[in-house]
Formats: C-alpha cells, structure tokens, sequence
C-alpha cells in the first residue's frame, strides 16, 4: 500500500524524519519497500502570467507567449499545449532549470523564434504521474514565486503489509501503529471519532439479506447533491497515492476507504428499482462493472441486487449502470461487511481485484463499517452539498469481535529469552490500543482480528520492544546420525569419487515435457503427470534422469564444448513402485581423458564408463541386456540397479553430439544406505607371490565373460588373483588367424605359509589349461 | 724406485683427469689398479727392494695408492653427474604439467555441503521427506487456512490425485515430528516447487534449506544466537544479521532475516535472505492430535524454525546474474566450482 506523508500527518505526530518513520514501520513488521518524493519542484521554476499568445510564424502546432516572470520585463516562451487562455498562471522553468537527469533548460530558437524557458506540464514537474497541457495555477499565485513553495515536496512510502494485519490497510491504523511503535501522538479522526448517525433497521422489503456471504448491510441516503469535480486537497490527495480523481461522491468514498479501510459504494438512487437484496448471483447473470467489463457470474458470487438484478459484485465493483455520473441528484451511499472468503473466491475466481476486494478479503472491522459511512457522509455535505436522510438503514448484525486474552507473563519471558518486567509489558499492550481487564487479561480492539492467543500477544511485546534485545543463546546438545545424514554423507562420497574420474556435477531441472521424454526416448507412462502445469515443460515429473542429462549435454556442444562428462544424483518420479527414488545418470561423449601435449587422448567408450561405475559403486554385475545395440543390465550387491549404454547414434545426433553418447543411469537409494562395516585390516603376507600369464585364443564370438566363468569353476589351489591383461586380434591372420582372438590374463599364485615351488605353479597352470580347452575348445599361446 | 712411483703418479693423475667418458676411466682404472696395472705391478716390485729401503718405499706407495684411488673416485663422481647433467639437458622443466581432469561441484552442493557443516557442528542432524506431500504435512499441519493464497491452483502444482509438489521444505519439519519426539534438533535440504513464471530470478523448482529445534526451554534467543552464528560461519565475522518483524502462518512471532556482509556485494546493503520464527503453538497441536499423545504439548516444549533458499544465497554469494544458469549445466560454469 502506498501511504503519503503529506496525509499520514492529518492523523499522527509525524516522528522525525521519513527515514525515521520508515525504519520504525520496517522494524514492527511492515516493511517499507520503495519511497519517492513528489512535488520536489526543482529551482528556477517560477509563478508566470501569461500576456499574450499568438501563432508560431513557422509551425501549426506551436505558439509564441509574452509571459510575466515578476522580472517586470515580458519574457517570450514558444509553447506547444493548448489548453491555457491569456492570463492563466502557468510553472515557468527558466533557463538553468534542471527537470531531470538529461533535461537542462536553455534559451535558444525553436524554429527560428526565441523562447526564453519552458512552461510546464504538472508530469514534467512530477507534481502527477499524468497530466497533459500545462498546469494552470491558482489564480491568486503570486507571480515570479518559486512553485517549490506552492507545492511542498511530499514523501510517498510503498508498505508491504502482511495478511495478518488488515487495520494497517488504511491511514488511521498506520497512524495507530506508528503511536504505538513511536510513542507519537494521535490527531485528528485517529483521535476521535466523528459521532455516528442514529441507526434504523431497514423496514422489509428495503434491505433484504438472503445470503450468509453478508453478514450486515447499511445504506445512507443523500439527496440533492451536485455532482462536479472534487477540490484540489482531495484531488491532490487521491492523485498522490496513485488513485484516479472521478468525481466529488466517488472520491470521497476512495478516500475514506484509504482513511479507514472500510470499503464504500455509492448508487445513483435514481437508478435503482426497489428495495436493496444482497444474494447469491443466478445461474446466467451477469454484471458490467464499472471498469466497462461484463462478467459472468457464478452462483458463489455475491451480489448486491435491486428488482432489475445485480448491480454490484458485492465488496469487489460496482455496476456501470447504477454509478454515479455528472446527472446524479440523490446517492444510496452503502458500507457493508462481507465474508472475506467470499470474497477472497470472487476476485480471484474472476481475475479482479481491486482496493475494495483487498481489504474485504482481508477483514474490514466491523466496528468501523458506520464510522465510515458517516464520515463519508460528512465529507459528501463538504463536497458536493445535500442532504442525508436522518438515519441509515441497515440489515443484518456485525460480527462481534470481542474477545479476551489471557497472558501468562512468565511464559512471556521463557519465550523470548527476555528478562522483560511485567509493567513493561502492560505499557506495550496499552499502547497497542488493548485493555487490560484485570492482572494478564486483555480485551483486544476490534481492528486487531490476528490476535487471538496468548502467543499473539508475546509476539506483539516483542514487535514494540524490538528483537534486538534478546541476548543470543548458542546452546548445543548431541544430535544423534539420523538416516538422513547417512545418506547425506555417502551421496558425498559418491560424488567425490564421481569428480575424481572427471565427472562433474549437474542439477537438471525436476519437471520434463512429454516431448523431451519421447526426444530421449523414455516412455512416459508411468510418469507423475501435474495436474496444473504453468507450461507444457512441467507436463511431467522426470521418471529418469536421462532427458535432463541429455539437454545438458546437448547445451555443452551447443556452446562449444568438446566433451562433455556429467553426473547427476537426485531425486526421480515413479507411479509404480516406491515413489520417489534417488538415481545416479552419468553421460559421456567425447574425451574421456583429453589429449596433452605428452599424450594423445583417449576417447569415452563403453569400457570407460563401465569401469567408473565399478571405481565408484564397488563391484557390480554385468548382464546381456534384452534391449540391442550396446546396452546392458547393471546390478549390485546393495541393491543397485540400472542400465549401462551407448545411445543410438539417432538419439546422440538429435542432442549436438558428434561422438558416440554413453549412458548409464541407476537407481542408487540402496547404496546410500549401505551401512559398511569397520575394515578389519588382513595381515600382509610373508611370502611372494608368483606371477604367470596365461594366453588362451578361441574365436572372436566368445564373448571374455563366458571365459573368466569357466576359467573360475576351476578349483585351482593358490591362485590369488585373475586379471585380464591383454586383448590381441590380427585382421591380417599372420600372428593369429583372422577369426581369433588372443585374451592374455595375469594369474598370481601365493601360500600364506610358505614360497610356492616352480613346479606347483606349473601344475596349477596346467590345470586352467586343461580345463579351458575342455570347456571352450581353446588353444593357447606362447 | 722412487723415481718410478712419482712418474707412475704423475701419468695415473695425468690419464685419470683426461678420460672423458665412464670406459674410458675404466680403462685407466684396470691400467693402474687392475690385476695386472701399473700400480700392482708395482707392489709386486716391493719384494726385490733392499731391507731398509722397504718402510720409505713402502710408505709411497701407499700415498700413491691413496692419491690415485682418490682421483679415480673424484672423476667417476664427477663424469657421474656430468652424464646426468646432459641427460637432464632434454627435459623442459617449464613444459606444463599432465593431470587428469577432475570434475567440478554443483555450486549449490557447494553451499549445502558448507551449510550442513556449519548447523552440523552446532548438533543438528539431517532429516528428509518426500517432495510429493499431502495438503495436509505442506499446509494444514502448518497452520496454513483452507483459502490461504499459497494453496491455491496458480500458486502451487497438484497431482490428479489432489496431493502437491511441497511449496518449502518446512513440511519436512512436520514429517520429523510426527516420527520423533523431542528433543528434536534437524536441517533438512530439498526441492521446494512453486508455480513462478521462470526468469532469471524464478525457477519454478528450486532448493531450500529448513531448520527445526524443539526441546524444553527453547527461546527466541537461541534462534537468534543459531542463526547468527551460522551467517557469520558462511559470509565471515563482519557479517551483521537483522531480525525483521513479519508474518507466517507457522510461526509467532515470524522474522524475516536480513544479512550485511562484506563477502555480499560489499557489504553497502541489507539483504534478505530467510524466514524464521517460533513455531506456532497451533503446529505443535496438529502433531500432537496426528500422533495421538501429547509429545509437543505447547505448555513444556518451545521451538524455533527457519528456512531460506539456496539459489538466492549462491547467486549473491558466488555473483551469479542468472538463476537458470544452475539448471543450465553448462560445464565452463561448473568447472568455476572445481574442488
């Protein structure tokens, strides 16, 4: 809400300076986001006289003016508004002015005449944020005054109010809160009240209430008033705070809702047919607001009806059809009190909220409902002239919003950590504007709908005394590893080795379309679909990593990379099975290890990221995977699963990559949680180990596992390790034939007890042999 | 005799200082000292000297012996290092070095690695909840209102089947409570989802951070010194925290919290960074009505909680113009992180 100081100080002793004020707002809670002076009319800006004025001699548009400036020589301004006569008092900006950042004002010709200064628009003296043709002053504007003195510069301050507070949303509650932050003095209405009229219940048939969304209803008649622009205080006001002048009744009534909060409607009484009915909209109404918009309406709509129908959204808009209008003699002014989820739904539901809707929403209090109207009525007879009728109508019953509140002062104290003394307390409450009914309860002021509990009520002693005197405490006690931190700090150890292989770490975004899945063909059943989605992006919650991995990749190359090595750990989306589930994606093109000067690189190949995933998941089982291409099925121990791959070359295309794409994505939750045991260190051994290769050749097809199943079903006393050392193929067919293969693996024999002879080893080897060429038809090279 | 052994040291000394190469002192060597050198051959000749000639003679031989084995020992050290000299020659110390790539951290796993380290050292543990919630553990439990604007369908995604994507972590606060009765001391790092238009300070999912204490006796000040301490562990001691008076639905009173710290932008402005509070008495009773006993009864226990995302701390920490530049993944961005 946007508050002008110029206003504020009809209903408070303003404390200090604008920052002052500010910093004491901000401090209880209501921050002040944004400040602007208006009206600081810069130097050299003068009360002029216009003397004459005739048409420029080289331009249709333009005319050329004899001004006086107080100088008592006629200064010539050449000018392009129309809107003034001879004899007006305009702002004139003399040469030197400056109006803004860039804008210097400097005698020169305007197509080939003089001109000695600028005459000036109430925009271009910031004195409004719109206004076209010059500002014609008051007639009784002394000539060659500085207009700085007519127009005093008045701070603005933009307040976020929070939901809770809505007594700030109007000018006396801010007054309230600043006496009570400050200590400064009310003034004013905010001092006291104007009385209210004598109230009488609406006979049948005038006011008629028919639907709970109303809780009480008021009309006021005025008639004979004289409808006309408003004066230039109210206006000036309004204008100030960014509210459109209309005219006299409906400015009076945007002013009394920014004053008190509560939220007015005037009718033209000539335009209604019948007695007044607050009901819920039938099925097919509709309403032409007064912003010129025809609604639609819903039967949880509340409306405001006459015998013809609806005439108003009830707390939101008035109708065009019953507004007032420059015709308007007799006005049904009315103040009403709405349920705020009413109309909370109606504004929302049909995109429209105004300054009224804004505060109903929020709870207008009911105990100012009559106040306002009468003060509106007051300012009505000030403005436009008339009569009001003698009381004013109501239906219905105001809520009651009486309450009290016990306040346990010790626990006040516990809660915040603040040696706070119990009168110290009592001040701040009063000040507050609650009554201290006997020792601890308070009755709470209707303006003040949040406080309901004795913690409202510590919070409030601590908003008024300030935070900053609560003394830090930094006390700890032992908090106990949770399942979570397991996980938090395997996740940590995964990604540290992931970095060591030269992966690094990617966060991709957690929703995905259906057309990035089909793009990284994932199918999308099985996907958490969102009900709501701002776009088709968020169609989908990720099922998998891939489609994000993908994109990232393809950004790389996009940008010019020239490979691209990218792990992500997170969180992946399922309808079937658990929910959600953490997987680890790695992807990876190009370089695997990029060439240096000493070395030529290698490329990332299947074999790279197979051994990536087994350096950093621990061992891991390999299967032929039903699928085709490249691809097979991981599994581990602790429970990890997923798919290793190359992607078809389509698909890696499809993303920028010019090199082969490997892809493996598992789901790792399992491994997270893998408990492992303290090491128990094994006892080096005493005695050497005795290496020997063994060189065994079968046909191509074989595929190595098959051989390193066969060769470990042998029992082979002493064999300590089996490594596979060497591939050899020979396209040539002159060290092998052609359709061979040749897989060299390095066996290593130790005994604990003792050094192992030559000729066991022998035996051992012969054994592996024996049984290779058994199983698998092998021979063998030297 | 005499004579001899002096010109036999001058030419061994002559030959030993001449030879330029390891077999070329090898030569010399077996020339002079070998089985059949000079030097031996001259021992040898001690047998035919007179009697009394013997101890002088005797006495030579041995300083000759010592001046060529010494020689002998000089050059080879010295053609030792003169031969690596020449084959260090070719190595260009100041060619670069070769290394393996490392990868590099996600800067937001950065700053939550940093995070956890600093609340875990004041004795908070980890916790974790779902990122699809009920209405219930993101708003109700949370004291939030049937027609409370966070709730609603503009605001907020839903599944079809009426349960969310949570707008904070602080359902991760109810999720604990439910489970654990106090003491209860908890950061929880996670996704949080809200349905913002993405822009450069927008994402629609993003990460956040929630803190929860609840024990007997738990007061504002401990919020305050924590989180207090916390900044200044993260930005440095100069860094100034201020409490700001606001409003949440699940807590009472609420701060919105404000840091000024050279390692932000200079340290010339107040920026806002979290929400805290102590928690709502009425949180405390949709627990207890949840676990059916009166473990968070508001009467004894107290708490203080508070949240912030970590995005909005690492753009001004790290000086990131953009927020989508960490979903981006662009690996020159990331490498910037490199451990």
């Amino acid at each position: 809400m946007k508050i002008s100081l110029e206003w504020l100080a009809d209903y408070v002793a303003l404390p200090g300076t604008a920052d002052a004020l500010a910093d004491a707002l901000t401090a209880g809670g209501t921050e002040v986001v944004g400040r602007m002076t208006r009206g600081d009319v810069p130097d050299k800006v003068v009360v002029a006289q216009i003397l004459s004025s005739e048409q420029h001699p080289n331009a249709d548009r333009l005319s050329v003016c004899q001004v006086d400036d107080g100088s008592g020589q006629p200064r010539q301004i050449v000018c392009g508004a129309k809107n003034y006569r001879v004899g007006d008092k305009v702002p004139l900006a003399l040469p030197g002015a400056v109006l803004g950042p860039d804008f210097k004002i400097k005698s020169g010709k305007l197509r080939g005449v003089a001109s000695e200064g600028m005459m000036c628009s109430a925009k271009e003296l910031a004195l409004a944020d719109d206004a076209e043709g010059l500002m014609i002053l008051p007639a009784d504007s002394t000539v060659g005054r500085p207009v700085r003195e007519l127009f005093p510069p008045n701070t603005l301050l933009e307040l976020e109010v929070t939901p809770n507070r809505p007594d700030m949303l109007g000018y006396l509650g801010v007054a309230r809160e600043l006496s009570a932050l400050t200590g400064a003095a009310l003034t004013g209405n905010a001092a006291s009240s104007p009385p209210l009229p004598p109230v009488a219940t609406a006979e049948p048939g005038r006011i008629n209430i028919e639907d709970a969304g109303c809780a009480f209803y008021s009309a006021r008649i005025i008639r004979g008033v004289k409808i006309g622009p408003s004066p230039a205080w109210l206006a000036d006001r309004l204008a100030a705070v960014g509210l459109r002048p209309i005219n006299n009744v409906v400015d009076v009534t945007n002013y009394v809702l920014m004053e008190t909060g509560q939220p007015l409607h005037a009718f033209d009484l000539a335009k209604l047919s019948g007695g007044i009915v607050v009901r819920a909209a039938r099925d097919g109404e509709t309403l032409h607001g007064l912003d010129g918009i025809t609604r639609q309406l819903r039967p949880h709509d509340l409306v405001i009806a006459d015998q013809s129908g609806a005439v108003a959204l009830a707390g939101v808009m008035g109708g065009a059809e019953t507004g007032v209008e420059p015709s308007t003699v007799d006005l049904l002014l009315e103040s009403a009190w709405f349920e705020p989820s009413r109309v909370r739904r109606t504004s929302r539901e049909l995109g429209c909220t105004t300054d009224s809707s804004y505060r109903f929403e929020r709870r207008v209090n009911p105990e100012g409902v009559l106040a306002a109207s009468a003060r509106a009525t007051g300012l009505i007879l000030e403005t436009a002239g008339g009569t009001p009728e003698a009381g004013v109508f109501v239906a219905g019953e105001l809520p009651r919003e009486e309450r009290e509140i016990a306040l346990d002062y010790g626990h006040c104290r516990d809660l915040l950590g603040l040696e706070i003394g119990d009168e110290e307390i009592d001040a701040i409450l009063v000040r507050l504007g609650l009554e201290r009914k006997d020792r601890g309860t308070w009755r709470i002021p209707a303006f003040r709908p949040d406080l309901t509990r004795a913690v409202d009520l510590i919070e409030e002693v601590i908003r008024v005394a300030g935070i900053e005197r609560v003394p830090s405490r930094l006390r700890g006690f032992p908090a106990a590893a949770s399942l979570a931190d397991l996980r938090h700090d395997r996740a940590e150890v995964l990604r540290s080795r992931l970095r060591a292989q030269g992966f690094s770490e990617a966060r991709t975004s957690h929703f995905v379309s259906a057309e990035a899945l089909a793009e990284a063909g994932v199918p999308a059943a099985g996907a958490v679909a969102i009900r709501n989605p701002l776009g088709a992006d968020q169609a989908f919650l990720r099922p998998v990593l891939r489609a994000g991995l993908l994109g990232a990749m393809a950004h790389n190359f996009r940008h010019g990379a020239r490979s691209v090595r990218l792990f992500e750990l997170g969180q992946v989306f399922s309808t079937e099975g658990r929910e959600e589930c953490t997987a680890l994606g790695l992807i990876a093109s190009g370089e695997a290890r990029a060439a240096s000067w000493k070395e030529a690189g290698t490329p990332a190949d299947f074999h790279d990221l197979k051994g990536v995933l087994e350096c950093v998941l621990g061992p891991l089982a390999f299967d032929a995977s039903d699928g085709g291409g490249l691809a097979m099925r991981v599994s581990g121990e602790s429970g990890v699963q997923g798919t290793i791959q190359r992607l078809p070359k389509t698909l890696a295309q499809d993303h920028e990559a010019r090199s082969p794409v490997y892809y493996a994505e598992l789901i790792v939750g399992p491994w997270l949680e893998l408990v492992s045991g303290d090491v128990r260190v094994r006892n080096l051994p005493k005695f050497p180990a005795v290496e020997r290769d063994l060189s065994i050749v079968l046909p191509r097809g074989v595929p190595y596992a098959d051989i390193e199943a066969a060769l470990r079903r042998v029992r082979v006393p002493h064999l300590e390790t089996f490594a596979l050392k060497d591939v050899f193929t020979d396209a040539f067919g002159e060290a092998l034939p052609a359709d061979r293969r040749a897989l060299t693996v390095a066996l290593t024999f130790r005994d604990a007890s003792r050094t192992l002879t030559s000729d066991e080893i022998d035996r051992a080897v012969e054994t592996l042999r024996d049984h290779a060429k058994a199983e698998l038809g092998a021979d063998f090279r030297a | 005799m005499r004579e001899e052994l002096n010109v036999l040291r001058g030419e061994a000394l002559r030959d030993i200082a001449s030879a330029t190469d390891s077999p070329a002192l090898d030569r010399v060597r077996v020339a002079y000292v070998g089985r059949a050198g000079r030097l031996t051959n001259a021992g040898e000749q001690m047998r035919h000297l007179a009697k009394e000639e013997r101890p002088e003679i005797g006495k030579l031989l041995h300083e000759v012996r010592q001046a060529v084995s010494a020689a002998l020992e000089e050059r080879t050290a010295a053609l030792q290092s003169a031969a690596e000299e020449a084959e260090l020659a070719g190595v260009d110390p100041t060619l670069p070095g070769v290394a393996r790539a490392v990868g590099s951290m996600h800067p937001l796993q950065v700053l939550q690695r940093r995070a956890v380290e600093i609340f875990r050292r004041m004795g908070f543990a980890l916790a974790e909840g779902p990122d699809i919630e009920t209405e219930w553990h993101c708003f109700d439990a949370l004291n939030t209102p049937e027609d409370h604007p966070a709730r609603n369908e503009q605001d907020t995604f839903y599944l079809p089947d009426g349960r969310l994507l949570r707008t904070h972590t602080s359902s991760v606060q109810i999720r604990t409570m439910e489970g654990q009765a106090p003491p209860v001391r908890i950061i929880s790092p996670g996704a949080a989802y809200r349905r913002d238009e993405v822009d450069a300070t927008h994402l629609a999912q993003f990460t956040q951070m929630e803190g929860l204490y609840v024990d007997e006796g738990v007061t504002l000040g401990d919020l305050k010194g924590t989180l207090e301490f916390f900044f200044r562990e993260l930005f440095g001691p100069d860094t100034s925290v201020r409490f700001r008076p606001h409003f949440f639905p699940f807590t009472e009173p609420s701060y919105e919290l404000d840091v000024r710290a050279a390692a932000l932008g200079g340290g010339t402005r107040w920026l806002e960074l979290a929400g805290c509070g102590m928690v709502d008495p009425a949180v405390f009773e949709q627990i207890n009505a949840r676990r059916g006993d009166r473990a968070f009864d508001p009467d004894k226990v107290t708490g203080f909680a508070f949240g912030f995302g970590l995005e909005r701390l690492a753009m001004i920490l790290y000086g990131v113009p953009d927020i989508r530049m960490f979903v981006e993944n662009d690996q020159r961005f990331l490498s910037q992180f490199a451990p």
